[in-house]
């Protein structure tokens, strides 16, 4: 027992591992949003007139919306008055080669683990690395060009390819959808941006690592990501942020477009500064993603880690307008402490023959709240959709909660929708028969664990999954008093 | 004239009354929260799914007519065969004519509210509105401001009744459009059991809005079975808000039987005040035309070692729509709570539709909670099973409906209406 309790402390009182912070001199607009802030931002990337007018409308939009209020929790109002909504790094920074790069920066990436030219070297991802707002590498350019792919920053894609983000972007996510998504679209910084050309399989792994790293900036990303006809793309993201005490708003936008017979498989780590023990500080990641299955067999996938941020709050959607399209959503979220995770999806069958599949793992611990909330649409005219659902949440400790808000709405009668969920403690003899056999507790509820989670970790690309199991190691073991 | 100002009017005829009505200070404290509150609307999440818009427009009428036709009504219901206590209610207001108490020990108590407000002053004032919440909840408020009348049962310590007791809510609508407010309150002693069941029916084509409240508490190692039977025809609106408080060792069975009604909004609240209670929740609802039926359950846990299985049925025909809310509520140190929860159903028709959401919030640790929900067709391997043994398709389909749908019937332990009730269900279908 007495082991135990060490190894809860243990767990408990550790530091956040990437909390540091890089002093680089930053470009930052003044604190607060009005129109200028926004014409701010547009000029300082050198901003087609057609994108400034599509951040004003959406900012002009958001002034009328209110903030939601039916979430499963509380937190303190924003001030949007007091947020610095662009900061990018001082020195310009070729893009073309690694040498040019601050060393400050590399070093950053070196303490996260990320050494872009190790990467580069043993690996072959591709990363486009986000520090704070401005991409500042992109490495295995070329062998992409080769191929028609193209990947590179939303800004720079604006100047390059506008027909293309003209078509697709707020195709997917309006910027009138929701409060967060029409702030972004106001004042979004950069992103990524790929397009994937007709028949073409992706020859490697996309991976963005993104970074908050100033004090009191808010992070506004946008991914788009097009796959066209008969293609195959595998992006992942991965996000840390060094350790703050005031809460900092992270609002990402995130599209996806899955044209005839594509597929777009998206995997996202999360681990971002949770708070301290007290709940004090850490990220509010108020995210709003959402694929198109536009086409004919198109099929997007979801799979999403949550260990980190001190709020997360958002739903990885699929609108299966294609018939025979397919979507999916996998995802584990590990809250601890005062954490709190409200996430899922929501799955719109528009089109025939339609199928679905979502797999949620909640792990509650500490005195976090876990939700899952999902929705699972099938309209008038999707003849034939099929659904299957599954939602198991796993508590530690007696102040934990976890909570299941499913929404199944079904308005065509040939839809076969399934929904279960559970939800209960790691089992005291479950650990007893570990330690029977020699293995100690804590190992043995990385073992429960990582078993309960095997479903979705499967779904991970190799690099992700060995980070993503790392990842709940840390956050839970020993957890069980 | 809108629903609202029908209610102010309603409302008014009691003030004039309010120096004779000792009760006038509980009606106009409730009347206060229904003004503040209001009808509830979509924006409430509790209520996305069910619109209270159409009432708004209807003019109704609080006052009490006098049927004509009850008895023959009464005749040709399912629960005039079976022997029983009978409480019949005519548009809220009770009929002592048609009512019929069998129970032979005087102990128990089987009568209408109005008059065990005089008569049993100490055991109504101890228990009611102590249970159904008016603070929050709008039609509640409406309720016990405005209420008419209702049965009023109390079972002593260690008492059984033998037979079951009947509440018959007949709603005449022949004449005119009802507006009523029927309040019911038993009370289950301890080591007491009873069967209840409370029915509504329905007559005529003018529109109806019931709005019930029902109050139950069960003391320790007592047990009750609630049957609920509605069965409205013709523009009936009906919400039927019943909470049930169960003390430690208690075991309720209920069942809600929903067969007809324009639009019906059932909210069933369990709340577990003590450990080892048992709480068995099914429901049975067959909607068809433009019908809408909407279940929502809540059972709170708020005490360790408890048990609850739920399960609600439903099969959608034509253009109808249903909804199934059911939420179970692990409260903080309710360690060892066993929670179930299962919601099926079948749609019938291209254009009927149903909304499901069940729901877990669970604050305790040591528990296990599982809920399920699907939705989907006849079995294609059972039809084709059963036709290729000479069974044309039609009566498949039929069998194979019954059986999904007499699962439930078969819950209410009351051998000889389960029977009736098979019959009722499979004409439906």
């Amino acid at each position: 027992m007495a082991e135990e309790l060490d190894i809860i402390d243990q767990v408990t009182q550790q530091e956040y591992k990437y909390g540091f912070t890089t002093n680089i001199e930053m470009d930052t607009a003044p604190k607060g949003l009005s129109e200028d802030i926004v014409r701010f931002i547009s000029a300082k990337k050198n901003e087609p007139e057609w994108m400034l007018e599509w951040r004003l409308k959406a900012y002009k939009h958001w002034l009328t919306m209110d903030e939601p209020e039916w979430q499963n929790f509380k937190y303190p109002k924003i001030n949007y008055q007091d947020i610095i909504f662009y900061a990018a790094p001082k020195e310009k920074i070729k893009l073309n080669s690694l040498n040019e790069v601050d060393p400050e920066l590399l070093k950053t990436f070196e303490k996260l683990g990320i050494s872009l030219t190790e990467q580069k070297r043993l690996t072959g991802v591709a990363v486009d690395a986000v520090f704070d707002s401005v991409s500042i590498a992109t490495t295995f350019k070329d062998q992409l060009k080769e191929k028609g792919v193209i990947f590179c920053s939303i800004s720079e894609a604006m100047h390059e390819h506008p027909e293309l983000v003209k078509k697709y972007m707020g195709s997917v996510v309006p910027t009138t959808d929701n409060y967060f998504a029409a702030l972004n679209s106001a004042v979004f910084s950069d992103g990524s941006f790929v397009y994937i050309p007709k028949g073409v399989r992706c020859p490697m792994e996309l991976s963005t690592y993104f970074r908050i790293n100033a004090e009191n900036t808010g992070q506004f990303e946008r991914t788009l990501i097009i796959a066209d006809d008969d293609s195959y793309v595998s992006y992942l993201e991965g996000c840390t942020a060094p350790m703050r005490d005031e809460h900092q708003l992270h609002a990402a936008i995130v599209e996806l477009i899955a044209h005839d017979n594509a597929e777009i498989k998206y995997s996202t780590v999360q681990n971002w500064y949770p708070g301290d023990k007290e709940g004090k500080g850490g990220i509010y990641n108020f995210v709003t993603k959402r694929g198109m299955c536009a086409g004919v067999k198109s099929k997007i996938s979801w799979t999403q880690v949550e260990t980190g941020s001190a709020i997360t709050w958002k739903y990885p959607s699929c609108i299966l307008k294609g018939d025979y399209s397919v979507g999916e959503f996998f995802s584990v979220a590990v809250t601890n402490n005062r954490q709190v995770a409200d996430t899922g999806t929501k799955m719109i069958h528009i089109g025939k023959n339609t199928r679905s599949r979502i797999v949620s793992k909640g792990i509650s611990a500490g005195k976090s709240h876990n939700t899952y909330r999902g929705l699972v649409k099938v309209n008038k005219k999707a003849e034939k959709a099929r659904n299957h659902t599954q939602c198991d949440s796993m508590l530690i400790g007696d102040r934990s909660g976890a909570h299941t808000f499913p929404y199944i709405e079904i308005n065509n009668h040939t839809a076969q929708v399934e929904h279960e969920a559970s939800t209960s403690k790691i089992g005291e003899d479950q650990i007893f028969y570990c330690n029977q056999r020699g293995i100690g507790t804590e190992e043995a509820i990385g073992l429960i664990v990582n078993g309960f989670c095997r479903e979705v970790l499967n779904q991970l690309p190799m690099e992700f999954a060995v980070e993503a199991q790392k990842l709940l190691a840390v956050s839970l073991e020993g957890s069980v008093g | 004239m809108s629903l609202l100002e029908n209610i102010k009017q309603d409302f008014n005829q009691y003030k004039e009354q309010a120096e004779h009505d000792a009760f006038f200070e509980t009606r106009k404290h409730a009347f206060d929260a229904f003004e503040k509150l209001g009808f509830p609307t979509i924006k409430n999440e509790e209520w996305k799914y069910t619109n209270l818009k159409p009432l708004s427009d209807i003019l109704f009428h609080n006052t009490c007519v006098k049927s004509i036709n009850t008895e023959a009504l009464l005749s040709g219901s399912v629960l005039n065969t079976i022997t029983a206590n009978r409480l019949v209610f005519v548009n809220g207001s009770f009929n002592e004519s048609l009512s019929n108490i069998i129970e032979k020990d005087k102990s128990i108590i089987i009568t209408n509210i109005a008059s065990a407000r005089k008569k049993h002053q100490v055991i109504f004032e101890k228990h009611f509105g102590k249970y159904a919440k008016t603070e929050t909840e709008g039609l509640n408020a409406l309720n016990t401001a405005l209420m008419s009348d209702g049965a009023f049962i109390h079972v002593p310590s260690n008492k059984i009744v033998e037979h079951p007791i009947v509440i018959m809510n007949v709603i005449d609508a022949s004449e005119m459009n009802v507006l009523c407010q029927p309040r019911n309150l038993i009370i289950i002693e301890k080591q007491a059991s009873a069967k209840v069941i409370e029915s509504y029916i329905s007559n005529g084509n003018n529109a109806s809005f019931t709005n019930v409240v029902n109050e139950i508490f069960v003391d320790e190692h007592a047990q009750l079975h609630h049957y609920k039977l509605q069965r409205q025809t013709g523009e009936s609106y009906q919400n039927n808000y019943t909470q049930l408080y169960q003390e430690a060792n208690t075991t309720i069975n209920q069942v809600t039987l929903t067969l007809d009604g324009t639009m019906v909004r059932n909210n069933l609240h369990f709340y577990m005040n003590g450990e080892n209670c048992n709480s068995l929740l099914y429901g049975l609802y067959i909607t068809s035309q433009k019908n809408h039926v909407d279940n929502h359950t809540r059972v709170d846990h708020a005490k360790p070692n408890c048990f609850s299985n739920e399960l609600y049925k439903g099969i959608m025909k034509d253009k109808s729509t249903a909804v199934f809310n059911g939420k179970i509520m692990v409260h903080l140190d309710a360690q060892k709570t066993n929670a179930y929860q299962r919601n099926q159903n079948i749609l019938l028709s291209d254009e009927a539709s149903i909304n499901t959401k069940p729901q877990l919030e669970i604050f305790a640790d040591d528990v296990k909670c599982t809920h399920g929900a699907t939705i989907g067709q006849l079995n294609d391997e059972q039809l084709f099973y059963l036709r290729s043994r000479g069974i044309p398709e039609h009566e498949a389909r039929t069998m194979l409906l019954n059986a999904f749908a007499d699962e439930i019937a078969e819950m209410i332990k009351i051998p000889e209406l389960v029977a009736l009730l098979e019959d009722e269900i499979s004409n439906k279908l």
